[in-house]
């Protein structure tokens, strides 16, 4: 946990450098500024009171230092809490843009992949809830808790040496207050805050099945049921949320206790003072009000306090995926044919090996189809060659590769830029050349900013075969010796498969091509087919062989 | 605006949190007493102290009211939230399965999980503090007015544009935090976004690039959202500014008004100390409700537009389904001169007639949108013909086009917690070498298209008294050997029970005992 704070906090102190001292600083300036200008103000009146008794002491009080520092306090005041909501707010943005990037590149290792594969929308919600408490720590927790000290202590010194020793009284109070507050809400938070998590993402989750499923409900005659158990999360949530809540008031209730003992307590104090005659005029006011404006930073604390809890939690989340080591970047080898020997691989939690001495080679420049069944081993060859899994033994070489997928992904950004990330020194004569290759020249020359033209998550903004074709306009930009095609026509129109085949066709020469499918039209750019079944090469013909037409007799026809 | 009625809990949770507010006014005058009983000349420490007790009496029924107050906010609120969430569940489970307006799932899940989350910090914070923000100025100014009306004055006049400030920064605020929110929002939205294609950007070897541009995208958010930030926190620092110098001005007011340098502005005579105090103590409290105005404006904001979407959800097409008429020939489907057609939309088919007898197959067989699907819905009960009649005997076993899956066990998959069902022995027959209680990833990721397909078959089974199978383009996703599989088990299970199958695959049409051309 410590590690875990410590790299947060360098992750911060990075992302945000000096603004997090400024927020700071301001943040202290507008609490001390907000006491001493009720101080003052105490002070400045019960002195003119006092002076005011009499026509001789009211004629040579000087009222115009006072009036003018209460004035001058009070635009302090006002400047140092503008200056504080920018800085802590551009500090926190920062932060945010920060902890963005490094946790990108702690995630982009090929060990998450399957995790994020299998249960997509759980990973991504916990991530962007936590991120969503992390961005809050710096402004909610460390902000108010450093302002509470800075006034305790600056209030110590300065009652101290108005009243000796007992005006470090109210300062260590206040210090006080503030850990147990922290305690309580740490605490209370953690389990509560656990909790109303564990409701949040089952009520999303059963939100989710009984919105896509709602036709399998109904004939199932299970809708209901299903809202049933939707509303049952529903229920949790609410009893979490009550608890946090119960935690709060109980918080607030702490606060209004503690500022009603500082100030009667002070009162008290002041009395017995002055009783002893240790203290007394118009300094009683001023130490009072100042009591008074002490309390400020109680009240973002208690918020911040509430969420200590979960926030402790995105901080051991995130620490852990921060701490894993950055993936390493594996050297190509200095072949041009492909070989896979002695492949021994299984599954993470499978029982037994997919592969078990498997051998593949592939010499530079053949084309092959690998068919089979799913589960045969297509895909997991595959991710061997790209590196997405890892053999348990065996050796592995492969040549510079490409990889064009059916479900390649296309981002939220500009068409050039989700073309660049192919090739970030391609310039746009050979950005346009690839699109009209891919036939979707004329559709990017009409979307108003071409190229810049921006898209929405996903791609939205295309249609399923536009983003297709710029996936393989982006795939073309790539010029590697291997192409790795899985199911690259699977599920879209003849005249976009059309296209997409052809081009594979007309740049294929010369390069190393394996390509999954079930697909004929996919196959028949092979001249040589093998067929996978339960992670064994079953059948493996070259185009020649009287079998060859009949294994692709046996694929889906358009 | 959507408002929902004032509860009484939240009515009485804002008078709760008000009294608590206003119990100030009795706290300050003990405090302004005390105060002068220190200091001066004479002193008499003994009745400070007796003040002082009163004094945390009051503060202490000030912080359990406060307290309370909140409870009460806080369940009223909360109660509302869960109304809500209630009411668009049932509206869900009534919608009418095939309703094209209907969002997303992946919508419709983070607006009512999440994104309602907002109602309960508006109504428990805003909505109450509307009483404070007229209640405690309505009892403070008076208070002030009785030792002075140019202190009172001089808080009316810091007050006086607190209309005009409140639009201002109503305004600004609520576009301030609008964006805001949405930055931060896009922020998330921008790594959700390339997490979700971080394998496609592996393969592309793109990892630190995507980074780099991860780090630019946001910077150039950070840029825009700090620049709306600037002007929205310069019109609440407006506020503030007025806040500090009334209470500045007052403090001044009041210490010449005590040295006798000015003389007007009390009701004849001069303040006495006590007074004076207690005008400078109040001063605050009377910009207190305002400021935390602007503290929760953006509850605000964000709470009135989980409000309207939530409202919008729950507008949208019903269904009551329509009575079930039993077929009175005995066949278990019975289709006579149906049409249908979505408001406003060419009819989709029209004049069909159908029928089909237990152990009969049948498919609908022709392009895409010709109008299969429709049939199959409207033979299921899923849509209420346009004219004619659809008769039906027995339940439905249905074959999606996209099959739901659930992210849970096989079994669970199966069942679909039907009650009575045993799955094992179908999981055995269909999906043989699968251990019953694996899970299905989200939205049946790790299953092959065969896998789905069985997997949906022995859910459509698994009901005796299903009578009828309703399959929609069983084999699209299949090659041709999983596929000529697929189509045995589909005919095998189908035994018994008649089959409907859409679909343009001829090899599964030839496998029929009779093929219904459709919107040839």
């Amino acid at each position: 946990m410590r590690g875990h704070l410590l790299r947060l906090f360098h992750l911060f102190r990075q992302a945000a450098g000096w603004k997090l001292g400024l927020g700071l600083a301001t943040a202290g300036i507008t609490a001390l500024a907000g006491a001493a200008l009720l101080g003052l103000s105490g002070w400045f009146i019960t002195a003119t009171g006092i002076a005011g008794l009499s026509a001789g002491t009211a004629l040579v009080f000087d009222v115009f230092r006072p009036g003018a520092g209460v004035r001058a306090l009070a635009l302090l005041r006002t400047g140092a809490r503008y200056g504080e909501r920018l800085a802590t707010h551009d500090a926190t943005l920062s932060v945010i843009a920060g902890l963005r990037v490094r946790l990108f590149q702690a995630l982009a290792r090929p060990g998450l992949g399957r995790t994020l594969v299998q249960r997509p929308g759980r990973l991504l919600f916990r991530i962007s809830g936590d991120l969503d408490t992390l961005d809050t720590l710096y402004l909610r927790l460390l902000i108010p808790a450093c302002v509470l000290v800075v006034l305790a202590l600056v209030s110590m010194v300065a009652l101290a040496l108005l009243t000796g020793w007992a005006g470090l009284l109210p300062g260590l109070f206040l210090l006080l207050v503030g850990l147990v507050m922290l305690m309580l809400g740490g605490r209370g938070g953690l389990v509560a805050g656990g909790k109303r998590a564990a409701a949040l993402e089952a009520l999303r989750l059963r939100l989710l099945d009984l919105v896509a499923g709602r036709v399998e409900w109904r004939l199932a005659g299970r809708q209901e049921q299903a809202a049933h158990l939707a509303l049952s999360a529903e229920e949790r949530l609410r009893r979490a949320d009550d608890r946090l809540n119960r935690l709060e008031s109980g918080l607030t209730l702490w606060q209004g206790l503690a500022a009603t003992a500082l100030l009667s307590g002070g009162v008290i104090l002041c009395a017995e003072l002055v009783e002893r005659g240790l203290f007394g005029g118009p300094a009683v006011a001023l130490f009072l009000l100042v009591l008074l404006g002490m309390m400020e930073p109680l009240g973002p604390l208690r918020r911040g306090a509430v969420e200590l809890g979960r926030s402790l939690r995105a901080v051991r989340r995130v620490g852990d995926a921060l701490s894993q080591p950055l993936p390493e970047q594996a050297l190509s080898p200095d072949t041009r044919d492909v070989a896979l020997s002695a492949i021994r691989f299984r599954h993470d939690g499978a029982p037994a090996p997919l592969f078990d001495g498997f051998d593949l080679s592939i010499p530079a420049g053949q084309h092959v189809a690998v068919i089979g069944d799913s589960g045969a081993g297509k895909s997991s060859l595959v991710a061997l060659l790209t590196g997405e899994a890892r053999p348990d033994t065996g050796s592995i070489t492969v040549p510079p590769w490409a990889l064009l997928g059916q479900d390649a992904a296309l981002f939220q950004d500009s068409v050039r830029a989700n073309l660049l990330l192919a090739d970030p020194d391609a310039d746009d004569v050979r950005l346009w050349a690839v699109l009209e290759q891919a036939g979707l020249e004329r559709v990017v020359r009409e979307m108003s900013g071409g190229l810049d033209a921006p898209l929405g998550e996903g791609g939205t903004g295309l249609s399923s075969g536009q983003r297709r074709r710029l996936a393989l306009a982006r795939f073309l930009l790539q010029d590697k010796p291997l192409w790795l095609l899985d199911e690259v026509t699977e599920g879209i129109d003849l005249s976009v498969a059309a296209t997409i085949l052809t081009n594979i066709k007309v740049s294929a020469a010369g390069r190393t091509i394996l390509l999954i499918t079930h697909l004929r039209r996919e196959a028949a750019l092979a001249d040589r087919i093998i067929r996978l079944s339960h992670g064994r090469v079953v059948m493996d013909l070259t185009r020649g062989d009287p079998a060859f037409d009949q294994a692709l007799s046996t694929l889906r026809p358009d | 605006m959507i408002v929902p009625g004032p509860d009484r809990q939240l009515r009485l949770a804002a008078m709760v949190q008000a009294v608590a507010a206003l119990l100030w006014v009795p706290q300050a005058l003990l405090l302004a007493d005390a105060i002068t009983w220190l200091t001066g000349s004479y002193t008499l420490p003994g009745h400070a102290v007796t003040l002082a007790v009163i004094f945390g009496v009051l503060g202490v029924m000030r912080s359990v009211l406060d307290a309370w107050g909140g409870r009460l906010a806080f369940r009223g609120a909360r109660a509302e939230l869960s109304r809500l969430r209630t009411q668009a569940v049932a509206a869900l489970a009534q919608r009418a399965p095939l309703d094209p307006s209907l969002p997303p799932s992946g919508t419709v899940a983070s607006l009512l999980a999440e994104q309602a989350e907002a109602v309960v910090p508006y109504l428990q914070r805003y909505v109450p503090l509307r009483w404070r923000l007229v209640l405690v100025p309505a009892v403070i100014l008076p208070a002030v007015a009785w030792h002075s009306w140019a202190a009172a004055l001089i808080l009316l006049i810091a007050a006086p544009l607190i209309p005009l400030f409140m639009a201002l920064i109503g305004i600004r605020a609520k576009k301030a935090s609008e964006d805001q929110l949405a930055a931060v929002g896009s922020m998330n939205g921008l790594l959700m976004d390339r997490l979700r294609g971080l394998s496609t950007i592996r393969a592309l070897k793109a990892e630190g690039r995507v980074a780099a541009r991860i780090g630019t995208l946001a910077a150039d958010v950070k840029r825009r959202t700090m620049a709306v930030l600037r002007i929205a926190f310069l019109s609440s620092a407006v506020l503030e500014l007025f806040s500090a110098l009334g209470v500045a001005l007052v403090a001044v007011y009041v210490g010449f008004n005590l040295l006798g340098q000015i003389e007007f502005g009390t009701w004849g005579g001069k303040l006495d100390l006590p007074a004076g105090l207690f005008i400078l103590l109040l001063a605050p409290a009377f910009f207190e409700p305002l400021r935390e105005l602007s503290a929760v404006w953006h509850d605000r904001a964000s709470g009135e537009a989980a409000l309207r979407a939530m409202v919008g959800l729950l507008e949208g097409q019903e269904t009551a389904p329509g009575p079930v008429l039993i077929p009175a020939d005995g066949s278990v489907l019975r289709l006579d001169r149906v049409g249908f057609g979505y408001p406003g939309a060419a009819a989709l088919v029209s004049d069909v007639d159908l029928s089909l007898r237990r152990g009969e197959k049948v498919a609908l067989f022709g392009p895409s949108g010709g109008g299969k699907s429709t049939l199959l819905a409207l033979a299921a009960g899923l849509l209420q013909p346009g004219s004619g009649t659809v008769r039906r005997a027995g339940k439905v076993g249905w074959i999606g086009h996209r099959p739901f899956m659930k992210n849970a066990s096989l079994v669970a998959n199966v069942t679909l917690g039907r009650p009575g069902l045993d799955a094992a022995p179908l999981l055995r027959r269909l999906l043989p070498g699968h251990d019953p209680a694996r899970r299905v990833g989200e939205g049946g990721v790790g299953l092959s298209g065969g896998e789905t397909l069985r997997l949906a078959l022995a859910r459509a089974i698994a009901d005796p008294d299903a009578a009828l199978i309703l399959a929609d383009e069983p084999t699209a996703h299949l090659d041709a050997a999983t596929a000529a599989e697929a189509i045995e088990a589909l005919i095998d299970a189908a035994q018994g029970r008649a089959l409907l199958v859409a679909t343009h695959d001829p090899r599964l049409a030839a496998r029929m005992d009779r093929v219904v051309e459709v919107g040839a």
